[in-house]
């Protein structure tokens, strides 16, 4: 079994990605053999890709935070567990996505949201916001504070996982087979959850889609 | 602003990117790394509960859950059919009857020598003893004084015998014939009984546990009597065999009209059970 698992990804997963995750293979096994340090080297390499899942499920900064700190802690303390069955970037990404899944059903009442700023280097979200705001009249920040609301409202409307589903595969860019192995569920379902997602989400913001 | 080139149409891709753009800033990731050592140490510091290595143990395990279950309850099932089998099939192999036979001249082998001054009686040592003392020897014969019993089983053997030859109850000349019918067919049956038999009876005899017990009433007596006849039985003459059918005639016959008594005292392989 452990042998299909591995052959299937394997097969799916692109060069670069095995070898980021031979890569973190290594540390891993240094850290398990005792280099504390060399945790510091994920923890600079993964925190922004987790912060970034994390943050767009829950659209608070302060709990993206502090769960991303815990799902870097409970790594740290697993990682003598962690047998090399999946690549690191993986059960770092499912430790995360349950801890926020566990957070988000807790506090499911709960709905206090805090942005961050748009990175104005990013070229594709600026000529969206430009292309947006020529339609309008409104200043640029304003009409960007209002897409940004209008974003986070359509993402709320979206179940927990069907949030998570478009959060991995359209905000952080991880492939189906991917997602599949985080939320621990198969390929058909992912894209079906995705494919809801989309459709829900084009519902919710159609007046800022332009054909 | 003006440099920015002009997009004209957005997808909902597009506007997911712009989700994708919100990033923390730079002094943001300072506070993090703070707060996250201050977590790492607490997490070393913290003592870990005396439950969590249970836990570690136990999910490592959860694989073999399926196996080992199925391996325990094979187990215990096959425990408990051989621990059931004897005490079922006790009452099916009924010893006594089928193996009584008389040989003139083999002593009795018994580990103990408390039997071994019983000597084989013969057919015509028996009808003698039956006419010089019919009646007296039962009542000289006490369970409790297992010294006495050795003299006295010789005579009180033989008194039975005489009295199994003139038995004439139905059942027990349906169990004799039935023998009697069953062995042409397979010779070995009798030497099967009779193996089955030493071997059940070997144990009871050198512990002399009947001589221990205290069971007034002549039937326990008789069953005791029996016993070392058994014993003494060896030889396969005709007369012998004669003597056996009636000698398995009269304690079948004995055994069905003193049932409680009888059930009361069973011998199961290499055990003596006896219940109160």
């Amino acid at each position: 079994m452990d042998t299909v698992k591995t052959l299937g990804k394997t097969l799916v997963a692109s060069p670069e990605r095995q070898l980021e995750a031979d890569f973190d293979l290594t540390i891993v096994r240094r850290v398990q053999e005792g280099d504390v340090a060399a945790f510091d080297q994920l923890v600079l390499k993964y925190r922004g890709r987790v912060y970034a899942v994390v943050y767009n499920m829950t659209s608070n900064r302060e709990d993206a935070s502090d769960l991303t700190q815990d799902a870097f802690i409970k790594s740290f303390q697993s990682i003598n567990r962690f047998q090399g069955q999946s690549s690191f970037f993986t059960w770092l990404y499912r430790i995360a996505v349950n801890s926020t899944l566990t957070h988000l059903r807790k506090n499911r009442l709960r709905t206090f949201f805090s942005f961050e700023k748009i990175n104005e280097d990013d070229k594709v979200s600026s000529e969206v916001i430009a292309a947006l705001t020529d339609d309008t009249s409104a200043d640029h920040e304003t009409f960007a504070r209002e897409l940004q609301e209008k974003l986070n409202e359509a993402m709320q409307k979206l179940s927990i996982r069907h949030r998570t589903v478009i959060t991995l595969f359209e905000i952080d860019g991880l492939g189906h087979q991917e997602i599949a192995e985080i939320m621990n569920c198969s390929v058909g379902t992912v894209r079906s959850r995705l494919h809801y997602a989309k459709q829900l989400l084009q519902a919710e913001l159609q007046t800022y889609i332009r054909r | 602003m003006n440099d920015i080139p002009r997009k004209t149409s957005v997808t909902l891709e597009d506007l997911l990117r712009v989700k994708r753009a919100e990033q923390p800033p730079a002094e943001f990731w300072g506070r993090f790394e703070q707060g996250l050592r201050a977590k790492q140490l607490a997490a070393i510091v913290e003592p870990r509960p005396w439950w969590a290595p249970f836990i570690r143990i136990s999910a490592r395990l959860s694989r073999y859950q399926l196996p080992v279950g199925a391996t325990a309850v094979l187990a215990i099932t096959l425990f408990t059919l051989r621990e059931y089998q004897p005490a079922s099939q006790s009452p099916v192999f009924e010893p006594e009857p089928a193996r009584v036979t008389l040989a003139p001249s083999a002593p009795v082998e018994t580990p103990t020598g408390e039997f071994d001054a019983i000597n084989v009686p013969t057919p015509s040592s028996a009808n003698r003893v039956a006419a010089v003392q019919p009646v007296a020897a039962p009542a000289a014969v006490d369970p409790r004084k297992a010294q006495a019993v050795p003299a006295a089983a010789t005579a009180v053997g033989a008194v039975s015998h005489v009295a199994m030859i003139n038995s004439e109850y139905t059942s027990a000349r349906y169990m004799a014939d039935n023998l009697a019918a069953a062995q042409p067919s397979d010779p070995n049956l009798d030497q099967m009984l009779g193996l089955s038999l030493r071997n059940s009876d070997a144990s009871v005899i050198p512990s002399e546990p009947l001589a221990q017990i205290n069971v007034p009433g002549e039937s326990r007596l008789y069953r005791l009597l029996g016993g070392a006849a058994h014993q003494a039985s060896v030889g396969t003459s005709d007369s012998a065999l004669r003597l056996n059918a009636q000698t398995a005639r009269h304690l079948s016959e004995r055994r069905l009209s003193e049932s409680d008594v009888i059930s009361r005292l069973a011998v199961e392989g290499d055990r003596l059970t006896v219940r109160f």
